[in-house]
């Protein structure tokens, strides 16, 4: 398994041809409290950096750019209901897995990554 | 307090109704409703204090100081709501004869001559029931206007980073593209970035002017002539129209379509949230889209007409009738003179408040404001870590309405004061030095700030628990 | 001239050397000199005194009718007086927009019991705060249920005219088709339905009653929608809701009217009210303010503006909608009008409307004027007659009574009210039966 970032803070867990995706600790907390998510789409297919999905704070409204491209497979229901998740545990808390056909050469592993919100 | 539902007792009443002197109708079984009516029951006594504490509950002009920037909130005359309950106005039917309704079109024609000369536009349609609805209606204008010269490849439409939220939002409704165009250092619109999203696929740029941030856009005289070397129409967002009206026009700075919210400029009470009323004014190009029907005078009296280029219908009936006649009423008070020296006064005022509180409240420096103003409490925040939000909750506390907050979006810490004409100079005199001891206060005790308010009806409500479980309704 | 300025020139002058100035053009100095206006050309302003003379001599110029036999999509409805009084309090009438939820959960809380009351009725789970009137409402209720691949909304030709009209202004510039199938026998046509239904199809929208006054068959009508996977949207007169099937009992996901008929006045047009409810389902694309309960710090029951980031002030071009300002003082009376009358006087009005149209519409069959349509109807019908309905409708007139609606040379729309009484419609049918 493979873990890449994005510099848009969306992070792809890449196994095999299945990448989960979700966004990292870092963008959690600069979003604050998420009160809704408005899950992509099954059958919906991405390239990487179109929009993937929106997340809601009280007070304003996130783009979540697709870090990878594919076919959304799957998504995670549980967050339908409990958005708070993502802010308790971001990297445990995967959107969607998407089927991967590209995986841009621009991500970053997390080592990278630190460096970059660091910066 | 309770709701009115937990109040209710089952057997109460309140209105009471003759009853029908005919043989009862039963609606046939297969359309009769089968489940319980679950409304309040209640006496009149219940009714009358029930309202009475809702009414306790609720702030207005009348209640005190309202500086709500971009809202316009000034005092909504007596004489306005009295007239507007007059029989001869709320007693008709909208699908009267025209030979009986004569005084309602009389009211709608000369309204729109008036706002037509106020804004110096050719024609004027009252029909959008509010601001937003006047945007969409206007750019629906564009649209059509652009549709009749077969120039089908006008799709975007520019609009300001420090815009309204409608602005983008009713564009897109009318089927147009966004094109967001950055402010300058002077907080204007940014001409050399202006100048590279304009072609021949622009629609139309739309502007507030003064702008969101209450300073009147300098270059408005480039702005108008970029955009029409480039085809596109110039829009007037109304907004803010009450720092200027009789001073200059729209119609003369450039603009081809404007909306006017007779909710903030024209007096008419804005009622918890509405209604409003957004009428469109346009130059003669685009006359002919306006919505259906318009009011003419001719000599054998006032009649509906209608264009067939309209671009139809964008509400029932003719809008909110009951605002406009609110809205003459006010215009025929005030004249020509009166108009004028609402919006110097409007200005006169908010530049005394601002010239009273700048050295600690800091807005855009060397420049006077229009009706209202934006300072930005981020130094502040650094320096005690009390917010614009923190702020306002202690103007409540202090029993003022607090000013805009966090808009435009483009300054940080934002706090958006709009005094209005009616405010006396004793009242302003009171709020100056509130908001000074205000300021002192962030950094004597920022924590007890930060907890504000402390005497309201209730401390700070937790917005984040509302909009993830949602309660939108009462259960038993 | 009154201006409602309250300041002296000894004031103004101090305000001007306050803000280092010396007059008050100075503070137009931005304003490019060649721009400026140079005098309005309105009248001069008037006394307070005189201007009520004006606007009262204006009111009078409209005629006002004892007995009104009108509807179309404006009702003629008793007002209780404590709803007017209250209501007219200016607490109500010059409060904005409660964005202050500290100051402002009296406006609130009445939005929030508006709220309640419009679910009730409509069997509904959310309802906004209201949007313009009903006509808008079906259009945002259009713009709700289309999505990228379900473009159609197909309702029929038995709608009320302005709702048809706010629809195609609405659908054209955002590639919606509103496809309007004819009626049969004036209520919707089931088989014309199955036929069209498809899966481009976004929604289906009926009126109950419809524009005619019938009944619908909403119940089989919803299910039809639901086969094809489209939407189901009810446009509802929320007197009739009293006593006839809720949206909810009849599948709908949306649920949509004009609630003017709740203790607002005819006023030529407006301002009315729209409501929306809808599904829990839809909740997320519902457009305008939604009023939420929560607590405050200290765990007291609080309201505020909830579910924001779905609106225009948030989500910009990104928005379901454009709405702003509302309707909320009539959303208001609309809700006192619904606590004042209670479900036992809801009912009652209900129940008065449409006992009176058929003791009237009975009456004017006595007089040789067929129905024209033999589906049920709540308080509005159409006659067809050999004598011209201008005849008729004038010597009404000349009665001081409003006739029906002419919809075309001999047919005509009735519609009667609990604000009528068995001698008025005695005395309309006295004035019609002597017109030859």
């Amino acid at each position: 398994m493979k873990l890449l970032f994005r510099e848009s803070h969306e992070w792809a867990a890449i196994d095999g041809k299945i990448a989960k995706v979700g966004i990292s600790d870092h963008a959690q907390k600069e979003l604050g409290d998420l009160v809704f998510i408005n899950l992509p789409e099954v059958g919906m297919t991405v390239s990487a950096g179109d929009v993937l999905c929106d997340v809601e704070s009280v007070k304003a409204v996130s783009d979540l750019y697709a870090p990878v491209s594919g076919k959304v497979v799957k998504v995670n229901d549980e967050l339908e209901g409990a958005p708070e998740l993502i802010n308790q545990d971001a990297m445990g808390s995967w959107i969607c897995e998407i089927e991967v056909t590209d995986v841009p050469n621009d991500l970053m592993d997390e080592a990278a990554y630190n460096k970059f919100i660091k910066e | 307090m309770k709701l009115i539902f937990e109040i209710s007792e089952q057997g109460k009443r309140c209105a009471t109704l003759r009853t029908p002197e005919v043989n009862h109708t039963k609606v046939g079984k297969k359309f009769a409703r089968t489940t319980k009516l679950e409304l309040p029951e209640v006496s009149e006594v219940d009714f009358s204090r029930h309202y009475t504490a809702l009414s306790r509950r609720a702030f207005g002009v009348d209640n005190g100081f309202y500086p709500l920037g971009s809202c316009t909130m000034k005092y909504n005359p007596k004489i306005n709501e009295e007239v507007a309950a007059l029989a001869g106005f709320t007693r008709i039917h909208p699908l009267q004869p025209e030979n009986t309704v004569q005084g309602a079109l009389e009211v709608m024609n000369t309204l729109s001559g008036y706002l037509a000369e106020i804004t110096g536009m050719d024609a004027v349609t009252l029909q959008p029931n509010a601001g937003a609805h006047g945007e969409y209606t206007g750019l629906l204008l564009i649209a059509a206007y652009h549709a009749s010269r077969k120039d089908f490849k006008r799709t975007k439409v520019i609009v300001p980073d420090s815009a309204h939220g409608t602005n983008p939002a009713s564009a897109v409704m009318a089927g147009f593209e966004i094109i967001n165009v950055p402010s300058d250092e002077q907080k204007g619109v940014d001409l050399e970035e202006l100048k590279k999203v304009v072609g021949d696929d622009t629609a139309a740029l739309m502007l507030t002017n003064p702008t969101t941030l209450g300073l009147f856009e300098k270059n408005i005289k480039q702005i108008s002539k970029i955009i029409h070397d480039a085809g596109g129409l110039l829009y007037y967002d109304g907004a803010n129209l009450n720092a200027v009206m009789g001073v200059v026009r729209p119609g003369d700075m450039g603009f081809d379509v404007v909306h006017l919210n007779l909710h903030k400029t024209f007096s008419t009470p804005h009622g918890g949230g509405g209604p409003g009323s957004g009428p469109v004014g346009c130059k003669s190009a685009l006359a002919q889209f306006l919505p259906d029907p318009r009011v003419e005078k001719t000599d054998k009296g006032y009649k509906f007409v209608c264009s067939k280029k309209s671009i139809g219908k964008v509400a029932s009936f003719y809008g909110n009738f009951g605002v406009y006649v609110r809205a003459l009423t006010y215009i025929i008070t005030l004249g020509a003179e009166g108009i004028k020296s609402a919006a110097q006064h409007a200005v006169l005022n908010a530049n005394y408040l601002k010239a009273n509180i700048e050295d600690l409240y800091p807005t855009e420096k060397g420049r006077h404001c229009m009706h209202e103003f934006v300072v930005s409490m981020q130094e502040l925040k650094d320096k005690t870590g009390v917010s614009a939000m923190d702020i306002a909750k202690t103007m409540i506390d202090r029993g003022y309405h607090p000013p805009t907050m966090y808009f435009p979006l483009i300054i940080h810490e934002a706090l958006m004061f709009e005094p209005t004409e009616t405010e006396t100079k004793q009242t302003l005199d009171e709020v100056i030095t509130a908001l000074r001891e205000i300021y002192d206060e962030a950094f004597k005790d920022p924590e007890y700030m930060k907890a504000a308010p402390h005497h309201a009806q209730i401390g700070r409500p937790d917005e984040v628990k509302a909009a993830r479980q949602p309660i939108v309704r009462y259960k038993k | 001239m009154s201006d409602y300025l309250s300041t002296t020139e000894k004031e103004t002058s101090e305000m001007l050397k306050s803000i280092g100035v010396n007059s008050i053009d100075e503070l137009f100095d931005d304003i490019p000199r060649d721009l400026k206006l140079k005098k309005l050309n309105l009248p001069q302003g008037k006394s307070q005194q005189e201007t009520m003379e004006i606007m009262t001599a204006l009111s009078k110029k409209n005629k006002v009718y004892d007995v009104i036999l009108r509807g179309a999509g404006s009702y003629d409805h008793y007002i209780p007086s404590m709803v007017k009084n209250l209501a007219s309090r200016s607490e109500f009438i010059t409060a904005y927009t409660p964005y202050q939820a500290e100051m402002s959960q009296g406006i609130l809380q009445a939005i929030f019991e508006y709220q309640s009351m419009i679910c009730n009725l409509t069997g509904m789970d959310v309802s906004n705060a209201s949007v313009y009137n009903g006509a808008n409402a079906a259009a945002e209720a259009m713009l709700m249920s289309t999505d990228r691949t379900r473009k159609v909304f197909i309702t029929f030709d038995n709608i009320r005219p302005d709702t048809l009209k706010v629809l195609n202004t609405y659908a054209h510039r955002r590639g919606i088709t509103v496809c309007v199938l004819p009626s049969k026998e004036g209520v919707c046509d089931l088989k014309a339905l199955k036929e069209h239904l498809d899966d481009t199809s976004a929604a289906v929208y009926i009126e109950q009653p419809n524009y005619f006054g019938l009944l619908e068959d909403a119940e089989k009508i919803g299910e039809l929608a639901h086969e094809a996977k489209a939407k189901f949207v009810m446009g509802c007169n929320p007197i009739a809701l009293a006593i006839v099937k809720s949206p909810a009992e009849c599948g709908a996901d949306i649920a949509v009217g004009d609630a003017q008929p709740l203790g607002l006045p005819m006023a030529f047009g407006g301002p009315y009210v729209g409501f929306m409810a809808c599904t829990e389902k839809e909740m997320r694309k519902m457009p305008g303010r939604i009023v939420g309960e929560t607590t405050d710090h200290d765990g007291n029951r609080a309201y505020v503006l909830t579910l924001q980031a779905r609106e225009q002030h948030i989500r910009r071009e990104k928005a379901f909608s454009n709405i702003c300002s509302n309707q909320a003082y009539c959303a208001l009376i609309a809700s006192m009008y619904m606590a004042a009358m209670g479900p036992s006087g809801m009912e009652e009005v209900a129940n008065a409307c449409v006992s009176y149209a058929h003791y009237f519409a009975d009456a004017l069959a006595s007089l040789g004027f067929a129905l024209k349509y033999n589906g049920e109807f709540f308080h509005e019908f159409v006659t067809v007659s050999t004598i011209p309905a201008e005849k008729i409708l004038k010597a009404l007139d000349k009665e001081g009574i409003l006739g029906g609606l002419k919809l075309s040379d001999n047919e005509i729309l009735w519609c009667t009210t609990e604000t009528l009484t068995k001698a008025d419609i005695d005395r309309a049918v006295e004035v019609i039966r002597r017109v030859k």
